[in-house]
């Protein structure tokens, strides 16, 4: 499973390009003037991307989930 | 002195009261005397009524673990208070103790309520008012008492469900997180960060992953 990468809302981008010089793995690129996560997969989620939009286009929301540690079944014999 | 009837035709909560209902009150209404420094009631406590003041000067406030105090209100003579628990029917939000000698009357709940009978939507909205004031109360007391880590702690220990489970994954940016809990942006990456180090979340991606709840009620 890929890992989770900003949400861009590409009406609300400027294509001012401060998250292309920001970003700390070049996963991001401007694409027709707007901001695109080129390579997902060097995105790690650091979410600095998102102070730094000007027009607050970028949203890098966390999930709060509560880990439950399941008791393993037994084996069968 | 104002008698008994007087002083409560003076509070706003019985100021368009009839003779009739401020007599029926009064003969109700329970007086006591308390010194410097004694404690009316305390916070938690099951509530006895609303407090009148008749003299003196009453201090109501919040109590961290720690024993740090918060004052949240000085009632003068005149003044009222413990109106939440009276409408919403919990305990004592907060505690009172005597500033100096004085005198108050005490409206058992159950005479302030009987003034409501005959208008049960103001039985309810009174409720419900109450409720939300007393969550207000609550976050005096979380932005008096709890440092930013605390208070992150309470909320993600408030927000964490179960995966897949019947509550829906609250999903939050740093910057809503920090406008729940009275902070900014860079503080709420700080916590996180030292909450993780404490071994009580694992931050996966776009994932907190609560992994020791109890670790984080520690924290709070």
């Amino acid at each position: 499973m890929r890992g989770a990468i900003p949400r861009i809302n590409l009406e609300k981008c400027t294509g001012c390009g401060d998250c292309v010089e920001w970003c700390p793995t070049d996963a991001v690129a401007l694409v027709n003037e707007k901001a695109v996560v080129v390579s997902p997969d060097d995105c790690y989620y650091c979410t600095d991307c998102e102070p730094v939009c000007p027009p607050g286009a970028i949203r890098c929301p966390f999930e709060i989930i509560l880990a439950i540690t399941q008791p393993r079944a037994p084996k069968e014999e | 002195m104002l008698s008994a009837a007087d002083l409560l035709k003076t509070l706003p909560y019985f100021e368009t009261l009839g003779t009739d209902a401020i007599e029926h009150i009064t003969r109700e209404v329970l007086e006591f005397s308390f010194a410097r420094g004694e404690v009316l009631f305390l916070e938690g406590e099951s509530c006895r009524g609303l407090y009148v003041i008749k003299s003196g000067q009453v201090r109501i406030f919040k109590t961290s673990p720690e024993g740090r105090e918060q004052v949240l209100l000085v009632a003068k003579p005149g003044d009222s208070f413990n109106d939440v628990p009276v409408f919403d029917g919990g305990p004592n939000p907060a505690s009172a103790s005597a500033l100096e000698e004085s005198t108050i009357y005490l409206i058992p709940t159950e005479v302030a309520l009987s003034l409501l009978t005959d208008c049960p939507i103001a039985v309810s909205i009174l409720k419900l008012f109450a409720v939300r004031l007393r969550h207000l109360t609550m976050m005096v007391e979380d932005l008096s008492f709890r440092s930013v880590v605390g208070r992150m702690a309470k909320l993600l220990l408030d927000l964490a469900v179960v995966e897949d489970g019947p509550s829906p994954v609250r999903r939050l940016t740093q910057d809503e997180m920090a406008a729940m809990v009275g902070s900014v942006r860079d503080m709420i990456g700080r916590a996180l960060k030292h909450i993780e180090r404490a071994g009580a979340i694992k931050i996966e991606g776009q994932r907190i992953m609560v992994v020791a709840p109890e670790k984080l009620r520690e924290m709070m």
